[in-house]
C-alpha cells in the first residue's frame, strides 16, 4: 500500500471510530483513524493526558472503562492515528483533503470511509450569552476531564437533558459549588423519561448516582425554569431565570437572579453531519433521531457506496449506541470487503441491529426532551445575538423572513447570518428552528446549510503548495 | 398571486436582471423578474465586489464601465439597502518584466483617452498598499476603482424595485418563450405563464438555454471562478486588486501563460478578504477543488505574505458567462421582437449593472439608446 | 493585569507532573503540560480573551474546537483556538485587554 492511501479512513476518533478501528484491524486491514484533537477518544473519553498528570483515581463510568480500553488497544495493535489532522473535503474516488496538524495540506485516498464525527452541542440563544463566563456545558466539562481546571469555584448551570446533571456532578466532586441545575422541561416529562430509562440499566444507576450526589450535596434542581438574561460588562456577574410553561413562554413575576461568574448551558446534541453532507451521502430529518441525520442502510453504509457513518451522525444515542455502531459498522465493512463469512455477518448483523433498535429507543427520549418548543423560540428577544460570529440579531432575521427571505441560504445573503468562521454550526440549528417556527413549516422541510470544501477553517499557508 | 401578464419579463434574479427590473421600475414599467433558484444564488452571489474600471479595454467596454461608475456614486441614495460601496482606487500588480511591457502600453492606451491611472514602481506600490510582497515588478494604480457588496447591491436593486411595485419571484424556471407572428407573447415558467411582449435574457452562464427556446444560438459558455474567503481581519488591504496575469488573459490570450492564473484580493466591509480565482470550463460544476483552492491560496500568498497565517473559511464558485470577445451581449436581437439580450458580462456583471440596467431599460422604454448598443449586439457572432 | 479575583481553579487531586513557564501579554505566568491554553488563561485568571470587532469582549464557549470564540494569539500567529492547543515551555500568548 502506497503512503497516503488506505483500506479504510475512519474520521473521528470517538466511540463510534476507536470501536470499528478495533474490530477493523484484526483483519490485515490498512486502517487510519483521523481525529481534529489533540487526544484521541472524542468528547466522552476525554481525561487528563498522560504527560499532564494523573487523575483523582476515582472509579470512571463503565462507558468510560470500556471505551479506555478500546483506545489502549488501539495503540497496542498500532492503528495508525492522525491526531490534529482536520478532514477538509472529499472528493469523488475516495480521496480526501486532510490539513495536518494546522500545517500542510495534502490528499489522501481510501477504499472505504467510515464517518464517525459524532455531535456537538445545541443552544438557545438568550440575552447576553455572549458574554465570558458563559460556557457551553461540554466546554465545562473538557476543562475539569480534560485538564483539571474549573472555569470558575461556582457554577450555575442552565438548559435541558441529562448532560446538565453529569456537568454538575463533575464540579461539585471536584469541591466546585453548583448553585442551582435549571431544567427548562418540566419534571413530569424528566420523570416519565427515568421510566423508559429503566431498559438502559448501565445509564440508569448512573444517571441516579448523579442525582443523588447532587440532592446530598444540597444543589437545588429547578424544572420548568429557562435563561431570560446573563448580565455583565466585560464579564458574567449575573443570571435572570423565570419559570416557563410547557410551550416554553415565560411565566411573569417568576424572575430570580443568581449572582454568578460562570454560567453552563446546553439544549441536548447536534450531530456533525457537514462531511457525510458534503461527500454527497443522503441525509433525512428525524425528530426522534435529533435533527438532520446521515441516512443509512442495516449495515451503516450510507446512500454513497463504501462510505458508512455510525455514531450520532446516524442519531443522537449516547455512548451504547456509539459502541454498537462502531462495532456494525466495522462489520459491514469487513463484509463489503469479502474479510468475513456470510454467515458471520449476518448473525452479527441481526444481534448488532437489535442493540442498535434499542438504544434508538432511548435517543428518542433524549430527543423529545432536548426538542426546543416553538414558544421558545418565538420569546427571544429582538436584541438577542443569534449568529455570535456575524452578530446578526433575532429581530434582523425575523425582519428579513416577514420580508421574504425565509429560507436559510437567503438569510445568509441578506444578513451574513451563518457566514462567520464556524460556518454556522452554532447558528445553523436555531435558524432552522426559527424559521420552522416562524413559517409554520415542519423543520424537515428546511433543508441545512450547504457545505463546501473547506468544511472547516484552514490557514492559508497550509494550503500552499 | 403570480401574474398572468406582464409589460416585461426579465429572466435571471441575479445582479443584471435585478439592476434592469430596478431601472423599469423607475420609468414606470411594470415589469417582473424570474428566477429559477433563489436571488443573487447564482455568479452574483459567488463573486468579489470589484468594480474596476482600468481593466477594461478602451473602447465601448471601457464607455459602459464609465458609465456604470457615474451611476454607482449615487446609488446608494437611491437604494433602500446598505451597499458598502467604496471608492479605495484599485491595482493591477505586476509579478515579471513581460507582463509589465504589456501593462506599460495598456496603461497608455487608457491614458490617452484621459482614463486616470499610472504605474508605480514597487517601492511606491508598497507605500500605498504595505502588506504587499518585495517581489513585485510594479503595479498599476487608479483612484476610479471601487468596491461593492454584490448581493447586497444585487438584493437592493430588487427591494427597491419592489417598492415601485414590481415583482421578483424565486424558485420559479422559465421552460418556454411562445414567439408568435415573430414576436414573444408568453413566458412560461415552473409557476404559471405570464403573457408579456417583453422578454429579456439576463440568465447570465445560463442565457444559451433560454435562447435555445426562441432558437436564437447564443456563444456564451459558464466559466467557473472559484473563490477562497478568510476570516474576517483588521484593514490590511485598502484598494482593490488585480494581476497583471488576469487583463493579459482576458485579452490577450497570445500571452497567456497556462497553469499560471490571475488573482483578485478585495477585503470587503466586513473585514473578511476576499481571495480568487480560477477560470475554467468545467461545464455546470459549481464545486470547489483542491486544486483551485490550493492555487489561489498559493499565488494570493506570494503576492500577500501575511495571508499565510490567516484561516480560510469558506471557498465558493461562480460560473461567470464567458463570450468569445470578452464584452457581453446587449440589446434587441434581430427577428424576435420583444426578446432581448442582457448577458454575457463574464467577470463585470457587477461592475456593469448599473448601465446594463439604465440602457436596456431606456431601450426598452424608448427603443434606442443615449449610448450605442451596436457593438455588443448578439448578431456580431453570426458571421 | 489578572482579573479581580484570582482563584486557585486547579482541582487539586490532579496530580501534575511538570509545571513550565508561559507568558501572557509579556507577563509571566505559569501553567503545566498537558492542559489546554485555555485551561491555562483560565487558572491564571483570564477569561476574557478577545475584542470581536464590535468592540465587545469575548471568550471561550463552546471549549471543543467549533465555536471559533475563543481565539487568542499564540508565538506570534493570531486567531489561534485556545482549547485546541496545550501549553508549552515559554509560549508567548496575547489576548486583548477587557
Amino acid at each position: 500500500m502506497s503512503p497516503n492511501k488506505y483500506d479504510v479512513v475512519i474520521v473521528g476518533s470517538g466511540l463510534a471510530g476507536i470501536v470499528a478501528a478495533n474490530r477493523l484491524a484484526d483483519y490485515n486491514l490498512e486502517v487510519l483513524l483521523l481525529d481534529e484533537n489533540i487526544h484521541i477518544g472524542g468528547q466522552i473519553l476525554r481525561r487528563i493526558p498522560q504527560n499532564l498528570g494523573v487523575g483523582a483515581g476515582r472509579e470512571p463510568s463503565q462507558v468510560r472503562r470500556i471505551g479506555f480500553r478500546f483506545i489502549e488497544s488501539v495503540k497496542e495493535k498500532k492503528i495508525r492515528v492522525m491526531n490534529r489532522t482536520k478532514v477538509l473535503g472529499i472528493q469523488p474516488e475516495g480521496e480526501l483533503l486532510i490539513e495536518e496538524d494546522e500545517k500542510r495540506a495534502y490528499t489522501i485516498t481510501a477504499d472505504i470511509i467510515l464517518f464517525a464525527t459524532g455531535a456537538r452541542e445545541r443552544f438557545l440563544p438568550f440575552k447576553g450569552w455572549m458574554l465570558p463566563g458563559v460556557l457551553s456545558t461540554g466546554a465545562v466539562q473538557i476543562l475539569i476531564k480534560g485538564s483539571g481546571v474549573l472555569p470558575a469555584k461556582e457554577i450555575l448551570i442552565a438548559g435541558s437533558g441529562p448532560f446538565l446533571y453529569a456537568v454538575a456532578y463533575e464540579f461539585v466532586i471536584n469541591k466546585g459549588t453548583v448553585l442551582s441545575v435549571l431544567e427548562q422541561t418540566m419534571l413530569l416529562d424528566n420523570i416519565s423519561l427515568i421510566g423508559r430509562l429503566l431498559y438502559q440499566f448501565p445509564k440508569f444507576t448512573e444517571g441516579l448516582r448523579y442525582l443523588a450526589k447532587l440532592l446530598i450535596s444540597g444543589v437545588p434542581i429547578r424544572y420548568g425554569t429557562q435563561l431570560i438574561e446573563a448580565r455583565g460588562d466585560t464579564g458574567l456577574t449575573e443570571v435572570v431565570a423565570a419559570r416557563v410553561d410547557r410551550s416554553g413562554r415565560v411565566r411573569e413575576g417568576t424572575e430570580k437572579v443568581f449572582k454568578t461568574r460562570a454560567l453552563a448551558v446546553g439544549h441536548g446534541f447536534v450531530p456533525n453531519i457537514e462531511l457525510p453532507q458534503l461527500a454527497g451521502c443522503e441525509l433525512e430529518y428525524s425528530q426522534d433521531k435529533g435533527g438532520w441525520v446521515v441516512r443509512v442502510k442495516d449495515d451503516l453504509e450510507t446512500s454513497i457506496e463504501r462510505v458508512y457513518a455510525a455514531g450520532e451522525i446516524t442519531g443522537i444515542g449516547g455512548a451504547l449506541k456509539s459502541i454498537t455502531e462502531g462495532n456494525l459498522s466495522a462489520m459491514g465493512i469487513l463484509h463489503n470487503l469479502g474479510k468475513v463469512s456470510e454467515n458471520e455477518y449476518i448473525s452479527h448483523l441481526q444481534r448488532l441491529s437489535k442493540e442498535r433498535r434499542h438504544h434508538l429507543a432511548f435517543g428518542k427520549c433524549l430527543n423529545t426532551l432536548y426538542k426546543i418548543p416553538h414558544g421558545a423560540i418565538r420569546s427571544i428577544p429582538d436584541e438577542t445575538v443569534i449568529c455570535r460570529c456575524e452578530g446578526v440579531r433575532m429581530g434582523d432575521i425575523q425582519k428579513a423572513i416577514a420580508n421574504g427571505y425565509d429560507t436559510p441560504g437567503a438569510l445568509k445573503r441578506i444578513l451574513r447570518v451563518g457566514m462567520g468562521t464556524c460556518q454556522g454550526r452554532i447558528c445553523g440549528p436555531v435558524l432552522y428552528d426559527i424559521l420552522s417556527a416562524y413559517r409554520e413549516i415542519p423543520a424537515h422541510d428546511i433543508p441545512p446549510f450547504s457545505v463546501r470544501v473547506p468544511v472547516k477553517a484552514v490557514s492559508c499557508g497550509s494550503l500552499i503548495s | 398571486m403570480f401574474p398572468r401578464n406582464a409589460e416585461v419579463v426579465i429572466i435571471g434574479g441575479g445582479v443584471i436582471g435585478a439592476s434592469i427590473l430596478y431601472h423599469l421600475s423607475k420609468r414606470k414599467i411594470k415589469a417582473v423578474a424570474v428566477e429559477k433558484n433563489e436571488l443573487a444564488s447564482g455568479s452574483s452571489g459567488a463573486c468579489d465586489g470589484l468594480i474596476f474600471l482600468q481593466s477594461k479595454k478602451p473602447g465601448p467596454h471601457l464607455q459602459l464601465a464609465l458609465e456604470s461608475k457615474a451611476r454607482f456614486e449615487h446609488l446608494q441614495e437611491e437604494l433602500d439597502l446598505q451597499l458598502e460601496y467604496r471608492n479605495p482606487g484599485g491595482m493591477i500588480i505586476i509579478e515579471d518584466e513581460d507582463e509589465l511591457k504589456v501593462m506599460d502600453s495598456f496603461v497608455e492606451e487608457q491614458r490617452n483617452t484621459g482614463l486616470d491611472v499610472s504605474i508605480l514602481d514597487p517601492h511606491e506600490a508598497r507605500e500605498m498598499e504595505p502588506s504587499l510582497s518585495e517581489a513585485l515588478s510594479g503595479a498599476t494604480f487608479s483612484p476610479l476603482d471601487a468596491k461593492i457588496n454584490p448581493i447586497l447591491l444585487t438584493l437592493a436593486f430588487i427591494s427597491s424595485a419592489q417598492r415601485f411595485g414590481s415583482k421578483a419571484f424565486t424558485d420559479c424556471e422559465v421552460t418556454g418563450i411562445e414567439v408568435k407572428s415573430g414576436r414573444v407573447r408568453v413566458v412560461h415558467t415552473t409557476r404559471g405563464k405570464i403573457e408579456t411582449s417583453v422578454a429579456v435574457n439576463a440568465a447570465g452562464a445560463h442565457a444559451p438555454s433560454i435562447g435555445k427556446m426562441v432558437n436564437v444560438p447564443i456563444p456564451i459558455k459558464p466559466r467557473r471562478g472559484q473563490l477562497l474567503v478568510t476570516e474576517s481581519v483588521p484593514p490590511m488591504v485598502t484598494s482593490g486588486i488585480l494581476s497583471a496575469r488576469y487583463i493579459v488573459a482576458k485579452f490577450n490570450s497570445t500571452l497567456e501563460k497556462p497553469q499560471k492564473g490571475g488573482i483578485s484580493i478585495d477585503q470587503t466591509y466586513n473585514g473578511n478578504l476576499l481571495l480568487g480565482a480560477t477560470r475554467e470550463f468545467v461545464g455546470f460544476d459549481k464545486r470547489t477543488t483542491y486544486v483551485g483552492i490550493k492555487n489561489i491560496a498559493t499565488h494570493t500568498s506570494r503576492v500577500i505574505p501575511q495571508l499565510k497565517d490567516i484561516h480560510i473559511i469558506r471557498a465558493f464558485a461562480g460560473l461567470r458567462p464567458y463570450t468569445p470577445d470578452g464584452l457581453p451581449i446587449l440589446g434587441k436581437v434581430e427577428g424576435i421582437k420583444g426578446f432581448v439580450m442582457a448577458a454575457g458580462h463574464e467577470g463585470d456583471g457587477v461592475a456593469l449593472s448599473p448601465a446594463t440596467g439604465a440602457l436596456i431599460a431606456e431601450l426598452i422604454d424608448i427603443g434606442s439608446t443615449h449610448i450605442p448598443l451596436d457593438e455588443f449586439a448578439l448578431e456580431r457572432f453570426h458571421s | 493585569m489578572t482579573e479581580d479575583i484570582m482563584e486557585e481553579l486547579r482541582i487539586s487531586t490532579v496530580k501534575r507532573t511538570e509545571r513550565i513557564r508561559i507568558s501572557v501579554n509579556g507577563r509571566e505566568t505559569y501553567a503545566y503540560k498537558g492542559e489546554t491554553v485555555l485551561a491555562a488563561l483560565h487558572a491564571a485568571g483570564y477569561r476574557v480573551l478577545r475584542r470581536d470587532k464590535n468592540g465587545q469582549a469575548r471568550g471561550a464557549f463552546c471549549g471543543m474546537g467549533i465555536c471559533y470564540d475563543c481565539l487568542v494569539t499564540i508565538n506570534g500567529i493570531r486567531n489561534q483556538r485556545s482549547c485546541m492547543f496545550e501549553v508549552e515551555e515559554g509560549m508567548e500568548i496575547a489576548i486583548d485587554e477587557p
